[in-house]
């Protein structure tokens, strides 16, 4: 019994954040207290901002009563070259099918001035920004993968149920997928905007860092922003880089897309996938420069994101083994032969042989 | 996609796949036995999910580590050990609902990622429970796999049509997560509570060579 009382406490302390947070919306200032941007989140120390104008900060403070965090400036970010993008250039085949996937995990979220409510528990209306956004995919030779399931309920169990539809539809091969939401901060003006004069919504980019696949993934969206800021500028609204993974871990070029928020008008929501989808297929496929087309470009393949996803994968690795190795046994010596023993045993004796007892 | 992108795969399903033979190894398998289960388990994960009307499973993501808890359950030395492990797995089911519910939603408010969180509960209640490594892992597969099913049934009750899938991420699902996790933490804990309760090793004994614990059970 007395077990059971201190995991029941143990389990509290876990969900404590949400016993903390009443409301939702963090707003982040830079270090003159100038206001960045808001969160509709808990932002946590160490996530990174990159800014509508490239502005690049790190959370340095964060304040849970007055729901606030300062931001370190850390200068302009630099975005991946696109020089290779033209205003002529056309999407070049990539001699293969070109397939993203897309999918919602909050089944439930919905535009309030538009479906009546920013919730609805059967079907929400961020379903028809999917769908759109796969239509106008499709538009552009894309194969879609697209998944309608519903993940309800909008609980911390809704990513653990939506990873096997995102698992699920990664098994077609995909070259990116996407996971569409819609933000929950109620200023709609934060998101408003006109994307070569039509009224339209911005996006923001959310990369979760707590996975093997952050770098690769966060490179993804600093790609995404510089073809979008050359196209059309202030599509995107910013990229926020924290705490969490998303599912992000299944795939290298995963990335959360926020279209617009819950207080924006569905229908500009929605002029904005079109916009969005040719940003992706630039982003993806690269184009062809020149009027007649003869010379091909396309976006260089950069692999440090990947890299650096390794070689933290094997540090993680490394340093768990070793630090299980010496608790059990405490000692220099043992700690080697005990870390040793279990490379071998995981490569089932494959790797060196395991020694018989 | 690049080079890195793909060895970044590779790289991180043969880490899953070693970790996942490393724990099914510390449960009465053979290296072989445990080796074609860790296999089965990645390759069962690739096959499309199995529907049934409005329940879909996984292979790899739910049969073969249900049918393993069921080897376990059959294998135990004592029905008393069985019975604990079934008990764990109701109580980590009931666990991990209530966390869903009183976690927040957003996986940036919540302390540890609802992937790894469940599979440490599991394996600190079967741990708490019996001490044991076959009840960790069935406390953390069950539990899992029942508290997706009771969130279905409350689904259904308020007339939401939404499929039911059981470890349809296949190896890198929360089920199979779970399961290894919370050996792991079972395995963790024991030996720290092992170097807590006895400092001074003799010299010539080797700690290597005696991989299970004094009153604890495999």
């Amino acid at each position: 019994m007395k077990r059971l009382l201190i995991l029941v406490a143990a389990l509290m302390l876990l969900s404590m954040p949400a016993l903390a947070d009443e409301s939702r919306i963090f707003t982040i200032y830079d270090e003159n207290g100038t206001e960045i941007t808001q969160y509709a989140g808990l932002p946590d120390i160490g996530d990174e901002y990159i800014a509508r104008n490239n502005g690049h900060y790190r959370i340095i403070a964060v304040d849970e009563t007055k729901q606030r965090a300062t931001a370190q400036a850390l200068g302009a970010y630099s975005l991946p070259d696109v020089s290779w993008l033209t205003e002529n250039a056309q999407p070049v085949s990539a001699g293969r099918e070109k397939a993203v996937a897309i999918y919602c995990t909050h089944s439930d979220e919905s535009y309030e001035p538009t479906d009546g409510v920013s919730s609805d528990e059967q079907r929400g209306g961020i379903y028809d920004v999917a769908e759109n956004f796969k239509q106008a995919l499709e538009n552009k030779g894309i194969t879609v993968y697209y998944s309608d399931e519903t993940h309800h309920p909008h609980d911390s169990g809704a990513y653990r149920r939506s990873r096997s539809t995102a698992a699920s539809l990664l098994e077609n091969g995909v070259d990116a997928i996407f996971d569409i939401h819609r933000d929950g901060i109620p200023d709609p003006e934060s998101y408003e905007g006109k994307i070569q004069g039509e009224d339209a919504t911005m996006v923001r980019l959310l990369v979760g860092k707590s996975n093997q696949n952050a770098s690769a993934n966060k490179q993804f969206a600093a790609q995404i922003k510089a073809v979008a800021d050359k196209m059309y500028p202030g599509l995107i609204k910013d990229i926020y880089i924290g705490k969490g993974s998303y599912n992000q871990d299944l795939l290298g070029q995963a990335v959360l897309l926020e279209f617009g928020t819950y207080t924006n008008e569905k229908g500009d929501v929605i002029n904005s996938t079109g916009y969005m989808a040719d940003v992706v297929n630039r982003t993806l496929y690269g184009g062809v420069s020149g009027p007649a087309g003869n010379k091909q470009s396309a976006p260089a393949k950069d692999h440090s994101g990947g890299m650096r996803g390794m070689i933290w994968l094997v540090i993680a690795l490394v340093a768990g083994a070793l630090i299980f190795a010496f608790v059990s046994t405490g000692r220099g010596r043992d700690t080697i032969h005990k870390f040793k023993r279990t490379f071998q045993e995981m490569g089932g004796g494959l790797f060196g042989g395991k020694k018989k007892e | 996609m690049s080079i890195g992108l793909i060895l970044l795969g590779i790289v991180s399903a043969l880490v899953l796949f070693g970790v996942a033979q490393r724990v099914l190894d510390k449960m009465q398998l053979s290296d072989r036995a445990a080796l074609i289960i860790a296999a089965a388990i990645f390759f069962g994960g690739l096959i499309p999910d199995i529907r049934v009307g409005r329940v879909a499973f996984n292979l790899g993501g739910a049969a073969i580590p249900l049918g393993v808890c069921a080897w376990l359950l059959i294998k135990t030395d004592t029905k008393k050990e069985a019975v604990r492990a079934l008990i764990g797995s109701v109580i980590t089911a009931a666990a991990v609902f209530l966390l869903g519910k009183i976690m927040p939603d957003e996986p940036e408010r919540i302390i540890i990622d609802p992937n790894y969180v469940y599979g440490l509960v599991g394996g600190g209640i079967a741990y708490l429970l019996g001490r044991s490594r076959r009840a960790a892992f069935i406390c953390g597969v069950l539990g899992v796999v029942l508290a997706d099913i009771a969130v279905a049934v409350v689904n259904w009750s308020k007339g939401i049509d939404q499929t039911l899938v059981l470890g349809g991420a296949g190896a890198m699902d929360t089920i199979v997560i779970s399961g290894l996790l919370a050996v792991l933490l079972a395995e963790l804990v024991g030996e720290i509570y092992e170097r807590m309760a006895r400092p001074h090793r003799r010299e010539n004994s080797d700690p290597v060579d005696t991989p299970v614990r004094k009153g604890e059970k495999r």
